[in-house]
């Protein structure tokens, strides 16, 4: 016999999901225009004008367009793998948004492993391009899925390593824990203990989410769209809302790591978690914008020679600092 | 609790089962490999069932995140036909060979525990992070040294092979 315990885990997990969806959704059409907007003023013309009041309704559109498209397979590819690739890539996705602390009471379930969780489920991302750029059966779809498994391979190192000290530092996995581990100011988060450990997680973020200037998985003047070049329609909306989707899941963990979560000056809640986890993700956007693409041996230089040592030594001398 | 565990087992069983029977009977590699990660899947899902959360995403993390695709790279790297020996469809009397070599132990076993059941805790114990990490470095610091030493055997194998195929280039 269900008990009335598990009922109601059951229909707290059930309320998670379907607001990690609706979350989902709501992030990439803020996203998308965001991005589009911003890389307009940055390159000094106007961005989305049309739709709407300045081109507010334009990921809307956007949406629309994508939506009537056809959905096309090219002969060849292998059907079953080719349609698991999108499912495969978004879906992990909505229990990644389960762990995240967004205030105080504000957690969807709160998992004493909160941060391996998220850690865990988000490499079935992976796989997806993999699965993607293979069943594609296209030159191009597999020299992008085998460009996005090295980078993501590469770049997971230093990006766990740098986790981890912060989890020495807090002695617990659970994202709320750290959250309340810090203090409202500014000066006493986890990011004036651990600037080096903040700069690697963001550098292998960028890394681990495919995002300019490490995008060369789908370096549009190299190989047309990289994995997702077959893919049409919602084929293609799928992994582009599970990219943005990841990218607000790196920074709302950038945030609950470093920036001290939902704790902040005078009141804490969500609106500073919201508020740190929208800079981070315009910091992104910025970043895209501004830095032209990395050659993809110095992307891995950048990753082996550079951030792995760097996070080796941060993770040894917290350890270290730790013990005295 | 009881049914919900019930439940649970079933669909990891059958998560698990379908997984490896997609893994052996498929004729092309890639879609053998999503039966193994399917399958992989399913352990981390009995894994949570046995109240380990701990294992199971460090099995999601380690097998599904990187062995799998290890192994991905593998295929890719040597070209793997599709049109190969074992790609053509088995013969009826395989499969049923097949099946009888899987029920045996599964007969065997399952009759064992079912007049011989020894009665188990009723609920799974709870081992924390904390207390395997103690463990680890504490009473079996020796086997867990061993196996870091071994890997990095591997992986100092693993660049001095490519490292002589360098040399050889030139």
């Amino acid at each position: 016999m269900m008990n009335a315990i598990d009922v109601h885990m059951l229909i707290r997990l059930i309320i998670a999901v379907v607001a990690a969806m609706a979350w989902v959704g709501i992030n990439a059409l803020v996203l998308v225009y965001c991005e589009r907007k911003f890389a307009g003023h940055i390159q000094r013309r106007p961005g989305p004008f049309e739709v709407g009041p300045h081109g507010i309704l334009q990921p809307l559109a956007d949406g629309l367009k994508l939506m009537g498209k056809q959905l096309f397979r090219p002969a060849g590819a292998d059907a079953f793998l080719f349609w698991l690739a999108p499912m495969l890539s978004l879906l992990p996705v909505l229990l990644l948004f389960l762990p995240i602390p967004y205030g105080p009471m504000l957690t969807a379930m709160n998992v004493s492993l909160g941060i391996l969780l998220i850690l865990a489920f988000s490499s079935l991302n992976v796989l997806a391009l993999l699965l993607a750029g293979w069943s594609s059966n296209n030159k191009w779809g597999i020299l992008g899925a085998a460009r996005a498994v090295s980078q993501s391979v590469a770049y997971e190192i230093p990006l766990l390593l740098s986790v981890l000290a912060v989890t020495f530092m807090t002695g617990s996995f659970n994202l709320s824990a750290i959250s309340t581990s810090q203090g409202a100011w500014p000066w006493q988060w986890n990011l004036m203990a651990q600037p080096l450990a903040f700069f690697i997680y963001l550098v292998s973020a960028f890394g681990e989410t495919n995002r300019a200037p490490f995008d060369l998985a789908e370096a549009e003047s190299e190989l047309t769209a990289g994995f997702h070049t077959e893919y049409s329609s919602m084929g293609f909306g799928l992994f582009f809302m599970a990219e943005y989707a990841y990218m607000v899941v790196v920074c709302s963990v950038c945030t609950v790591l470093f920036l001290g979560g939902f704790r902040g000056p005078v009141a804490d809640g969500w609106w500073w978690f919201l508020a740190k986890t929208y800079a981070l993700l315009f910091l992104m956007i910025w970043v895209r914008w501004t830095y032209p693409r990395v050659r993809f041996d110095q992307l891995l230089n950048i990753n082996w020679k550079w951030l792995l040592p760097l996070a080796v030594f941060n993770l040894l001398a917290t350890a270290f600092v730790m013990k005295l | 609790m009881q049914t919900m565990a019930h439940v649970a087992f079933g669909v990891y069983a059958f998560i698990i089962l379908a997984g490896a029977i997609l893994a052996v009977a498929s004729a092309s590699l890639v879609r053998a490999l999503v039966g193994l990660i399917t399958t992989l899947l399913g352990v981390a899902g009995m894994y949570l069932l046995l109240a380990s959360p701990f294992l199971a995403f460090m099995q999601l993390l380690i097998y599904v995140g990187a062995v799998s695709v290890m192994i991905f790279f593998a295929v890719m790297l040597t070209h793997a036909q599709t049109g190969g020996d074992e790609s053509a469809p088995a013969p009826v009397r395989k499969f049923l060979l097949a099946a009888a070599g899987a029920a045996v132990p599964a007969l065997v076993l399952g009759g064992l525990l079912y007049h011989r059941g020894v009665s188990g805790a009723a609920k799974p114990a709870v081992v924390g992070v904390e207390k395997l990490g103690t463990g680890l470095l504490g009473a079996y610091v020796l086997p867990f040294e061993l196996i870091s030493v071994i890997l990095m055997v591997a992986m100092c194998a693993a660049v001095l092979l490519v490292w002589e195929k360098r040399g050889k280039r030139k």
